[in-house]
């Protein structure tokens, strides 16, 4: 197929990128004991994108042979002619980049499919088990697997040959806890970059049964929180999704020309000298962080970006088109889900770097406030930076010390406010991410992470 | 690919599943063609165009069921196959069954023979349309995602108790996601979205228009007041906030034991005045269809009338569990297992005026987006009021930022105090704007 691809791509007129990808993914989830899904399935095909007359085109097929390719090109081209009138601002050109070639494959001696579906199942039903017989309380019990392996090829007329293998299983656990028609629920779950004893050497997967299950229990007799303004320790899960879904989409080159709060912000303070937040393709500090990128979707190698450094804004989230726009260096941060998506400008591994200060001494220095650990349902932010996420395990802190559990926290702000606030940094590091995924239009398997952090933001609660 | 093309498609993974090794099966093929054009910051961005049949199968060996899919059409065989593998794998379940055949009657208008010439050209044009419309309210307006969309699908399920149904299905959506700046001040974003079945009835315009105003309403807000009381939410802000109740409905949820509503048949679970509809056959709803993901029929069902809990929504799996009628809810694409879950959703509007809702307001909150957590479960939602308005005294005070609104979905339905005749539709969800009661409000 790539020695296909490169001599179609020889002989195509204009700037061409096609990029076949198939996809296999396995899907198990057991709930209260009963199998609801035993799945697979096989996504592959062609998605091709021309640059013609300053415009883009793009098109996909699931007809992979030499004929099927030429027919999605025309398709593509043609996409980008029509369009052409229509375009105010022309692309002048593609900023330059380091193209990649050759093969990448995630690294991992114990591939997934050399475990059988029946070895999967039972780990899950084993999972859903120990859930449900955690308490008597535990009303509903679910657990499952998932994995998505891929094999890509991109290949650009501009240099780019690559040949790419990923890997990422995923499990999730589940428990809803009842008591006098009062139900609560805990969940917990982890994902890597690479097999399956990785997978299940990253946490144990009885310990992601028990912490749901204790969790959603635990609930059962929390109170709410009240409503306002604190000081808050937030753990490596909380860092992540702020530095992720509040700062990072906020850098993405599109969403900054779209008309976001940090179109000017390159070389201002934006945040307390003690934050460095970067988004990389590699996984620093921890292994196996679920949005490991080696090679972008537009075919450039990709690097570590440090996006705020010691507080002060250095770089957006750029693929080529818009790194030409800006006259700066591409970041390799143009993803496509699958083979019929685009690519667009996507995060990968996004963090804030460890700093000096031990757990006990950030909470230690509360004299009232909360410890507030991963994100609960949901998190959403604006192109402002204001953000509301809901929270998993939030308790108070008073005199120094973790105390009671409450239920239903969210937290909220403006996200450049918050790390503005940050008056301390923890010395530990940790991807909690890795079942995670971001959308965009389109999917994409991102990671988030850092150390635990000391800042003041808003507890949404309930007016007395 | 010709509806007879798909048809002999799902006829052969159907024959391979008996071939090698199941006793029941179920085909489902989908043929999608669609193009789209889309505009970011302000300027045309890229058209697309896709082409893709997917194939679903489900195998059964007794009460066992596996399923898989693929797109590679030259891999059938390896499908059928590896459905009746996973089957083998896994435990049985005595409620894994198929819907046997019923008559199913063609939904008018749900696919326009005009959709067949739509183009590139076309849809260049309508997003070029939105992106004007958008930025003529107001310089201060930045387009930031707007995107149009024409699909046109095929359908077609297949199983061995003898059900075969077909259709062909047109759908035009469009989008625009825009915010206002004014210097260092920007706006919230705000999201609007129309759809529709035929070519001549697309109308992008007001779609444009009025995410402008959205964007534009919310810059240069204030921040609010903390206090308990008086919210009116807009459609957008009904949407996600009353997410919890399609959950609650699902009979899927009732067997997992996750639904507060297992034991409330026939109870009331709402005021009076709150009436919830799931309609199939919705005539413009983008999930109108004729059949379900297993081939049964769609029809209207009431599922609150009059404040009192009717039914819940049922697939094949859960009507044979509760030993029920199928309501014909399952939902799914070729992709995915048949799971259980609403059509077009429906709160059927009150008789009063939203304007009148507004002016019997003291002292309250007018939401039009929800930011934020409903807990399918506990019902408890607590998040930022997008785009909101303080009133005061029966008239709109003041834009507000940073506001957190919390409370419980389901103390809300028992309390809530009004409904407007004004409706809009939210993607698959139809809702009036409803004044809630009781609601604690958080000025950051």
């Amino acid at each position: 197929m790539q020695k296909l691809l490169e001599r179609i791509v020889a002989t195509a007129s204009g700037w061409i990128e096609l990029r076949y990808q198939a996809r296999s993914t396995k899907r198990i989830t057991v709930r209260n004991g009963n199998l609801e899904e035993s799945s697979s399935a096989l996504l592959a095909g062609l998605g091709v994108r021309a640059l013609v007359d300053g415009v883009f085109g793009f098109a996909s097929t699931t007809n992979v042979s030499e004929r099927g390719i030429l027919e999605a090109i025309e398709a593509a081209q043609a996409a980008a002619r029509t369009s052409a009138g229509a375009k105010k601002e022309r692309i002048k050109g593609l900023a330059d980049a380091p193209m990649a070639t050759g093969t990448f494959a995630v690294a991992t001696d114990d591939p997934l499919d050399a475990h059988s579906l029946e070895e999967k199942l039972a780990l899950v039903l084993h999972l859903d088990e120990r859930i449900r017989s955690a308490a008597k309380e535990i009303v509903s019990s679910s657990a499952s697997y998932g994995e998505i392996q891929d094999e890509k090829i991109i290949v650009t007329s501009d240099g780019a040959s690559a040949h790419i293998f990923d890997s990422k299983p995923e499990l999730r656990a589940l428990a809803v806890a009842g008591r006098n028609g009062d139900q609560t629920m805990g969940h917990e779950s982890s994902g890597v970059t690479g097999g399956w004893s990785d997978l299940l050497g990253i946490v144990a997967p009885e310990k992601l049964a028990d912490v749901a299950s204790k969790l959603a229990v635990d609930q059962l007799s929390a109170p709410h929180p009240e409503g306002g303004g604190s000081v808050v320790v937030l753990d490596p899960g909380l860092v992540g999704i702020l530095c992720h879904e509040a700062i990072g989409h906020t850098v993405e080159a599109d969403i900054v020309l779209g008309g976001a709060i940090t179109s000017d912000k390159i070389g201002r303070i934006v945040a307390s000298e003690l934050v460095t937040l970067c988004d990389s393709g590699a996984t620093e500090y921890s292994p196996y962080a679920v949005g490991i990128l080696p090679v972008d979707d537009e075919g450039v190698l990709t690097q570590r970006t440090v996006i705020i450094d010691g507080g002060v804004m250095r770089s957006f989230l750029h693929n080529r088109e818009t790194a030409a726009h800006y006259g700066v260096a591409p970041t390799g941060n143009a993803r496509a889900y699958v083979y019929s998506d685009d690519p667009i400008i996507r995060m990968r591994n996004t963090y804030i770097e460890p700093g000096e200060t031990p757990l006990e001494e950030l909470i230690g220095g509360v004299e009232n406030g909360y410890y507030l650990r991963e994100l609960g349902m949901s998190g959403q932010a604006d192109s402002n930076a204001e953000f509301m996420f809901g929270v998993r395990e939030a308790h108070r802190i008073v005199g120094g010390k973790v105390g009671e559990l409450v239920r239903g926290a969210t937290i909220s702000g403006n996200a450049f406010d918050v790390l503005k606030s940050v008056d301390a940094v923890g010395d530990d590091f940790a991807w909690e991410h890795g079942a995670g995924a971001c959308g965009k239009g389109q999917a994409a398997k991102v990671d988030a992470g850092g150390p635990h952090i000391r800042c003041t933001l808003t507890i949404g609660g309930r007016q007395a | 690919m010709t509806q007879q093309n798909l048809l002999n498609l799902c006829q052969q993974a159907l024959d391979l599943a008996r071939k090698h090794g199941a006793d029941r099966a179920e085909v489902f093929g989908q043929a999608t063609r669609a193009i789209t054009s889309a505009v970011e910051k302000d300027d045309l961005q890229i058209s697309k165009s896709l082409q893709e049949t997917r194939i679903g199968v489900r195998a059964f060996i007794g009460t066992q069921v596996g399923f898989a899919s693929t797109n590679d059409l030259t891999k059938l065989e390896d499908a059928a196959v590896d459905a009746v593998t996973l089957a083998k794998a896994s435990p049985g379940d005595p409620h894994n069954v198929l819907p046997d055949p019923a008559d199913i009657q063609p939904v008018e208008g749900l696919s326009d023979p005009a959709a067949e010439s739509f183009g590139t050209a076309d849809a260049v044009k309508q997003a070029i349309r939105m992106l004007e419309t958008a930025k003529s309210v107001d310089p201060r307006v930045i387009v930031g995602e707007s995107e149009f969309s024409a699909e046109l699908r095929d359908r077609l399920l297949l199983n061995t108790s003898g059900v075969e149904a077909g259709e062909r299905s047109s759908l035009f959506t469009y989008s625009t996601l825009t915010t206002a700046r004014d210097g260092d001040v920007v706006s919230n974003m705000a999201f609007k979205f129309g759809a529709t079945r035929s070519v001549g009835d697309i109308d992008v315009d007001p779609i444009a228009r009025r995410s402008s105003e959205d964007a534009l309403g919310s810059l240069g807000a204030q921040k609010g007041t903390s206090f308990v009381g008086q919210v009116l939410l807009d459609p957008y802000a009904v949407v996600s906030l009353f997410s919890p109740l399609p959950f609650q409905l699902s009979a899927r949820n009732v067997l997992r034991g996750m639904s507060r509503w297992k034991d409330a048949l026939g109870e009331s679970v709402a005021v009076p005045g709150f009436n919830l509809v799931d309609d199939g056959r919705l005539p413009g709803g983008i999930a109108t269809a004729a059949f379900d993901r297993e081939g049964v029929p769609h029809r209207r069902l009431p599922l609150i009338v009059g404040g009192v809990l009717r039914s819940f929504l049922h697939n094949a799996y859960t009507a044979h569990a509760f030993g029920v009628p199928n309501t014909g809810n399952a939902i799914g694409s070729a992709g995915t297992l048949p799971a259980v879950g609403p059509t077009n959703w429906t709160i059927v509007p009150g008789d009063i005026a939203k304007a009148d809702l507004i002016r019997e307001m003291k002292r309250g909150l007018l939401v039009s987006r929800f930011s934020g957590n409903a807990d399918p479960i506990s019902g408890d939602f607590s998040g930022v009021a997008k785009a909101a308005y303080l009133i005061v005294d029966g008239k709109i005070d003041r834009a507000v930022a940073g506001t957190l609104i919390a409370g419980n979905v389901f103390e809300a339905l028992k309390t809530l105090s009004g409904i407007s005749r004004e409706t809009e539709m939210v993607l698959n969800f139809t809702s009036p704007s409803l004044r809630l009661e009781g609601i604690s409000i958080t000025a950051e």
